[in-house]
């Protein structure tokens, strides 16, 4: 009968935009899926369970396209969907990426929730591949959860609060029971995944031999695979390690490597990166010229990707490298571009370093300090802006210049 | 200026960077891996008969 016909004709329209929907985001292009998958719905089918399925495509999709809030809806529609049908895998598998969209928006506690009922349903049908892929998402959202408290306050890695420290080893604990099961299954992809994120953990909780280690294993894996987006991630990951193990010139080898990646895979953001840790590197160890060559080279870069933020690190370090050559001209231009490109920016404690570095350059270069006291008022009021009023360590009348600290407080835990 | 020369040798002395802000902020991670569904885990059976799911199976 007609009624028959016209739903039969809904049901076939609806699957049909959504299997388009389906290639065209497995060709890459979300952006177009997602279109189809939303004309899907719109059409609406009777069937729960490809409405569950158009749901959780929608919601991947946006979380690819780096459109949290709406991944949250489509994952949240399928969550509850799954559970209304009764479909206790469609319910983990929901349950996992609704996690993960909690995780990116920082909402931790509720994405470990999710997580653990991924692992639960997956535990519960004995599904080990569901249970491996719940114990790398919690590993996930624990790992950020601790980088995130860990990044409000300022310490190197390895001198953690409490609440961080337990949150990376539980990130640590979870990425080591990923290992083992997916060790078992020979998955040596999810492996490699696994050491890369549990490398990265042991960087932050100050084990950087265990770190060097695991991005060791990571790297091997990656040149099985051919997979050369992963050799770069572990070279620059095995570079950072070596830096906190004191060994400055492994580190400038690892950071070599990324860059010469970062240059055949054209990532000119990855390759601004790589220079600016091999100037930072070559700064360790003294020596400047190189450190110029490789902070120039970022510069240009920056500056090439407009990353307002990259140019002011860049004239910074530039300016500290001219400084300890005793290039003071090279060392003042620099450090005005980084005190304008601060201002520009907004960074106001970028803008008190690039003052400071100013004052004490043209101390050393003999100016005088009647000729400069708008700018030393101007520093002073940032300064104490900065801490709530309060002067401390630096003082800028004449009389007191002998208290003038110009090395900072953190040098002796540098070497 | 009899100030220089001391000043110049602590001026180098702060050039040494300080690790934690330059390197640790640009950690690599690892990509996230989402669970996903598929029309066509469902469609087969449910809208299409066992014809079209044994033609679909002897493709691949």
């Amino acid at each position: 009968d007609r009624s028959f016909h016209v739903r039969y004709r809904m049901e076939a329209s609806c699957l049909e935009l959504a299997l388009e929907g389906e290639r065209l985001c497995k060709a890459g292009d979300c952006r177009a899926g997602v279109s189809f998958f939303e004309a899907a719905v719109q059409v609406g089918t009777e069937d729960l369970r490809t409405l569950s399925a158009i749901y959780s495509q929608l919601g991947n999709a946006y979380f690819y396209l780096q459109d949290y809030a709406k991944a949250l809806e489509y994952h949240h529609h399928d969550l509850t969907l799954a559970r209304t049908i009764g479909d206790l895998l469609g319910e983990a598998k929901a349950s996992g990426n609704l996690g993960n969209t909690l995780k990116v928006l920082g909402n931790f506690e509720e994405a470990i929730v999710c997580c653990q009922r991924h692992l639960d349903i997956s535990r519960e049908l004995n599904d080990k591949v569901g249970e491996a892929r719940a114990l790398y998402n919690l590993g996930n959202v624990y790992h950020s959860k601790g980088k995130n408290v860990a990044n409000a306050g300022t310490h190197d890695p390895g001198e953690l609060p409490d609440d961080v420290k337990n949150a990376l080893q539980k990130a640590a604990k979870y990425y080591e029971e990923n290992l083992s099961i997916v060790t078992e299954l020979g998955d040596r992809a999810a492996q490699g995944r696994a050491f890369g994120n549990l490398g990265n953990t042991h960087y932050l909780l100050g084990n950087f031999r265990s770190a060097v280690l695991a991005h060791e294993q990571r790297l091997l894996i990656a040149k099985e695979f051919g997979d050369r987006s992963a050799e770069r991630r572990a070279y620059c990951n095995l570079g950072n390690a070596y830096i906190f193990l004191g060994e400055f010139e492994t580190a400038a080898e690892y950071y070599r490597r990324t860059l010469q990646l970062a240059r055949q895979l054209k990532d000119r953001a990855v390759e601004a990166q790589a220079c600016y840790s091999l100037g930072n590197t070559y700064t360790l160890l003294q020596d400047y010229e190189k450190a110029i060559d490789y902070h120039l080279k970022h510069l240009v870069i920056a500056q090439e990707l407009h990353d307002k933020i990259g140019e002011g690190r860049a004239c910074w370090s530039l300016g500290n490298a001219y400084t300890a050559l005793g290039n003071h001209d090279q060392a003042i231009h620099f450090a005005e571009r980084h005190l304008e490109i601060s201002r520009e920016v907004g960074d106001r404690s970028g803008e008190l370093t690039a003052r400071l570095n100013l004052s004490d350059l043209q101390m050393v270069l003999g100016l005088s300090y009647s000729t400069n006291n708008s700018m030393m008022a101007e520093s002073h009021a940032v300064e104490n802006s900065l801490n709530g009023g309060r002067p401390r360590g630096r003082r800028y009348s004449m009389e007191n210049m002998e208290l003038m600290k110009l090395t900072p407080e953190k040098v002796p835990n540098w070497n | 200026q009899p100030l220089a020369g001391g000043q110049n040798a602590e001026l180098q002395s702060k050039v040494v960077p300080s690790k934690q802000i330059l390197h640790s902020d640009n950690m690599e991670m690892e990509p996230e891996t989402m669970e996903t569904k598929s029309v066509t885990d469902y469609f087969s059976k449910l809208h299409m008969g066992s014809l079209v799911y044994s033609c679909t199976s002897k493709r691949k």
